[in-house]
């Protein structure tokens, strides 16, 4: 049979496994007949590929000459001379019959020796083959011993890393990407050694079969798989579209790749002693759902699944808090499990709340994939599914759209832990980070519905499934708005002028608030730098910088401009009690705290001040007032006497000098859940210190103290803006928070005889991000006021 | 022929393509740039610190035409990137020795 006739045969009946076979016994006729005049006393072997007796056709033809040696007798010696010149002639043959071959001349002894300079040579050798010669020669090879599978490891890590790790390339090579052909010879090397067994993984021919038409069609060792080879082998193998192809190619990666890297992890693990001392320690983590054994994480009981699915998403927690991986059995009992949780999955309504704390944990980048690995991310959202191995071709994008999903959210949360980077520290003063991950989870999701913009079928997709997990409304605003617009930055950066402040407005403006900025700044940074690993270049991170101090400015300048409701909004108490109020009051509050805010603003009238305390997603602290000294400061200073932890504050003044001050705050203890009549107490309290029957030194007394943390003080500062806002200055403060650190900035801000027109204060991670708009005599500080204020908040909010 | 380097503002990109493009202009290379000209550098404050900006993003293209439709790829591309504000960019032209298509070896306007 000649290579034309294997290569027919193989175009007619698509068996590559025919195809090696009878292209290896060809080469082997051909390479042993050319032999035959070889001289005595050496051996011939083939090794790698051609060893295995897979000779894809244009692969090289991998020959091991194995001779005595030099030096050892005079015999050898005399061999050693004798064989130059007549193997010279029969590589030029070989080369002749339009072979490529690729020789290596080693002695028995070279071969035996296992270091850290000849690791590829001992891993060829694992498939070495007699073909001719001195066949005693031959068997004094011997083995590679167990250890070699450290090397293969290490190899093998290093080969995946050109490829960042991912089996999901949108071009994939089929030999050395992540769970290709190399993987699957891993496999095969690892049981030779002694770990697992040597069956083949399930569905590798897919893998054989594109590798043979890629050879066939390219007429070289070319094993990448282009979209335009993607187009051909799918007519050839009658696949029904290119896209339907690839899905088969990626589940067969899939399952070479886990399998690879299971087997991998364990020869990594053997022999450092740092990593098995690390290892034990881990055990300790062990609880009453998991224990934690040699690094891997195991369940308790063989068929927990079944008997309490709930287990999946504490495992999501667990995986989130500590990093460590799964398990083998962990992954195939997950598996096998997989029908019975998403059963459950399905009924359950409250599934988001577990899944959004994980997400605040600091190894979630890592559980979210071990969840998609095991299939449990997508029994919660079947919806993912419609994006599973996804490929959209263009020109920019490397990954599936899974997998982009997945390397964005990763991006995203890796960023908090980063520092020195403007777009970390952002990651890091930004609230409601979890809800980022989940519209990264659906952004590209309508990718999967051909023939409409993917953007309005991502929204379409994801509200139902998130409404079903218990989504809040106000956490769905947030979500569907970052879906809504998660292209909008990037059409901006490239597409518009910046520097027309009519652009910068309508954008803004279409945004709404400063928190949704930052969240669709942080989506952009993250969905870009996922596109492919050096898409986010110096120059687009300045652009989107660029921009989002454009809109930054933009709408914190607009929070000095005043509402007039129009005719139609409203009753006209509403409209009065509107006007003048900056346009994000009605973007942050929802109706029913307007309407809330409204009644409060009736009872003013009579008392001077109305509050009220509202339980929703946190504890939210609603006062309207007659402005007054030390207004927001005596609020502040009444709740951190209970000991709640503000998170958020706001402060706007109306037309009328009606003052709305509102305060979400976190429970920690659950003091007022436990204690409804607690509920009362801090409202009268609160009434009381604003009108100054408690002292805020009173209150303030029992507070515990906080310990400096120079991590969080490292970029501590406060700082006045006088360009940003027409009529007001902007004092800007970015430290440690504290319990009654509030109360201090604004009792100093009062005591200096400024005025709090607007107050913007966010808690995040132990940093307090506070902007306070202040005014003295109805106009803006002069540059040496707000130098001396600045002077005086230091002392108080920055430890020396 | 000649050369022509144009640096011109990133969100002009599209519209000078779409220029030379009506113009029957296909081929061209095209490079993110940072740099500044006499527009320079300058300070951005945020949060109390000062950023310096000191080098802008920019868009750059190279393209190399026949003698006798410099003018017409000149003015297509300034009037496509023109504002009229400060930053709007610089066009460059030389003179080009030879230009040789790797494929088949043509010479000259044929290799352009």
């Amino acid at each position: 049979m000649t290579e034309q006739d294997i290569r027919e045969r193989f175009f007619l009946t698509r068996d590559a496994a025919a195809m090696l076979a009878a292209r290896t016994a060809l080469v082997d006729h051909v390479v042993r007949e050319r032999w035959a005049w070889m001289p005595q006393g050496i051996a011939l072997a083939a090794v790698g590929g051609y060893g295995r007796s897979e000779l894809f056709p244009c692969s090289d033809i991998d020959l091991l000459i194995l001779t005595p040696g030099a030096g050892v007798s005079k015999k050898d010696d005399k061999v050693q001379q004798e064989l130059k010149e007549p193997l010279a002639m029969l590589l030029r043959d070989l080369w002749d019959k339009g072979l490529r071959i690729s020789q290596s001349v080693h002695t028995p002894q070279d071969c035996n020796q296992i270091d850290n300079t000849n690791a590829e040579l001992s891993v060829s050798l694992i498939d070495r083959r007699f073909l001719a010669g001195d066949e005693a020669l031959f068997r004094q090879v011997r083995d590679p011993r167990a250890e070699l599978g450290k090397d293969i490891a290490r190899l093998t890590k290093e080969r995946h890393l050109e490829f960042q790790g991912t089996i999901y390339h949108l071009e994939p090579n089929v030999k050395d990407a992540p769970g290709g052909l190399r993987d699957v010879q891993v496999l095969r090397w690892l049981a030779k050694l002694g770990a697992g067994d040597e069956q083949n993984p399930p569905d590798t021919a897919v893998l054989f079969e594109v590798r043979c038409f890629l050879h066939y069609l390219a007429g070289r060792d070319d094993n990448r798989f282009t979209f335009d080879r993607q187009d051909e082998i799918a007519k050839l193998i009658g696949a029904s579209s290119a896209e339907d192809l690839m899905r088969r190619y990626y589940r067969a990666v899939r399952g070479i790749s886990r399998l690879a890297n299971r087997r991998l992890e364990r020869f990594e693990a053997k022999g450092s002693s740092l990593f098995s001392q690390f290892r034990d320690k881990t055990s300790r983590l062990s609880n009453s759902d998991f224990s934690v054994v040699r690094g891997e994480i195991f369940l308790r009981s063989a068929r927990v699944i079944e008997t309490d699915p709930g287990i999946v998403l504490r495992m999501f927690e667990f995986l989130a808090m500590h990093g460590l991986p799964l398990a083998g059995d962990t992954l195939d009992r997950l598996e096998r499990a997989g029908g019975h949780f998403e059963q459950w999955a399905q009924m359950q309504s409250d599934l988001l709340a577990p899944f959004r704390r994980a997400l605040g944990l600091p190894h979630a980048a890592t559980a979210l994939r071990a969840l998609h690995e095991c299939g449990a991310l997508e029994s919660i959202f079947p919806e993912l599914r419609e994006m599973e191995a996804l490929v959209i071709r263009d020109f920019y994008h490397r990954y599936t759209v899974d997998e982009h999903t997945l390397v964005a959210i990763t991006a995203a949360l890796n960023l908090r832990g980063m520092k020195g980077d403007p777009f970390a520290e952002l990651a890091a003063e930004t609230q409601d980070f979890d809800l980022l991950a989940i519209a990264l989870l659906f952004h590209d999701v309508g990718k999967g519905t051909p023939d409409e913009g993917h953007v309005d079928v991502s929204v379409r997709i994801a509200g139902p499934a998130l409404r079903r997990v218990g989504i809040s409304d106000r956490a769905w605003g947030i979500v569907e708005f970052l879906i809504a617009a998660h292209l909008e930055l990037s059409a901006a950066m490239s597409g518009r002028d910046l520097s027309d402040t009519a652009v910068v407005r309508a954008i803004a403006e279409r945004i709404g608030t400063v928190e949704r900025l930052k969240l669709l700044t942080l989506l952009t940074w993250a969905d870009i730098s996922a596109v492919n690993p050096t898409a986010m270049t110096p120059w687009r991170r300045q652009l989107l910088w660029k921009l989002y101090m454009l809109l930054n400015a933009e709408l914190t300048r607009e929070l000095s401009t005043r509402m007039a409701p129009p005719e139609t909004l409203g009753s006209p108490e509403m409209r009065a009690f509107l006007e003048g109020l900056p346009p994000r009051y009605l973007r942050i509050h929802s109706q029913a705290e307007v309407q809330e805010h409204l009644r409060l603003d009736g009872e003013v009238k009579d008392k001077g001040i109305a509050a009220s305390l509202v339980r929703s997603e946190v504890w939210t602290l609603n006062v309207v007032a007659d402005d007054r000294p030390f207004l927001f400061a005596s609020a502040a200073a009444a709740i951190s006497s209970f000991g709640l932890n503000i998170l958020k504050a706001e402060a706007f003044s109306n037309a009328r000098g009606r003052v709305i001050d509102t305060f979400a705050f976190a429970d920690e203890h659950r003091t007022l859940d436990l204690n409804p009549g607690e509920v009362h107490q801090v409202v009268k309290t609160v009434i009381k210190a604003v009108r100054g029957e408690i002292t805020m030194e009173q209150l303030l007394e029992r507070r515990p103290k906080v310990k400096p943390d120079a991590r969080v003080l490292a970029g501590a500062r406060v700082a006045y803006n006088n360009e940003a806002s027409p009529g007001s200055t902007l004092i800007e403060l970015l430290t440690q928070d504290r319990p009654g650190l509030l109360c201090d900035i604004a009792s100093v801000i009062s005591k200096s005889g400024s005025n709090i027109e607007i107050v913007l204060v966010d808690t995040e991670a132990k940093k307090a991000i506070d902007v306070f708009y202040v005014t003295r005599g109805g106009a803006k500080l002069s540059d040496a006021d707000a130098g001396e204020l600045v002077e005086a908040l230091t002392r108080v909010a920055i430890p020396a | 022929m000649k050369k022509i380097e144009a640096i011109i503002q990133p969100f002009k990109l599209e519209e000078v393509k779409e220029a030379l493009k009506n113009i029957g202009i296909d081929g061209m290379t095209i490079s993110e740039v940072r740099g500044h000209g006499r527009q320079k550098g300058h300070k951005e404050v945020y949060r109390g610190q000062e950023y310096n900006v000191d080098l802008l993003p920019k868009v750059r293209f190279d393209l190399v035409v026949p003698d006798v439709r410099l003018e017409e790829v000149v003015e297509a591309i300034t009037n496509a990137a023109r504002t009229g504000k400060i930053g709007d960019g610089k066009i460059f032209v030389y003179d080009v020795a030879e230009a040789i298509r790797i494929r088949n070896g043509d010479r000259g306007d044929a290799a352009v």
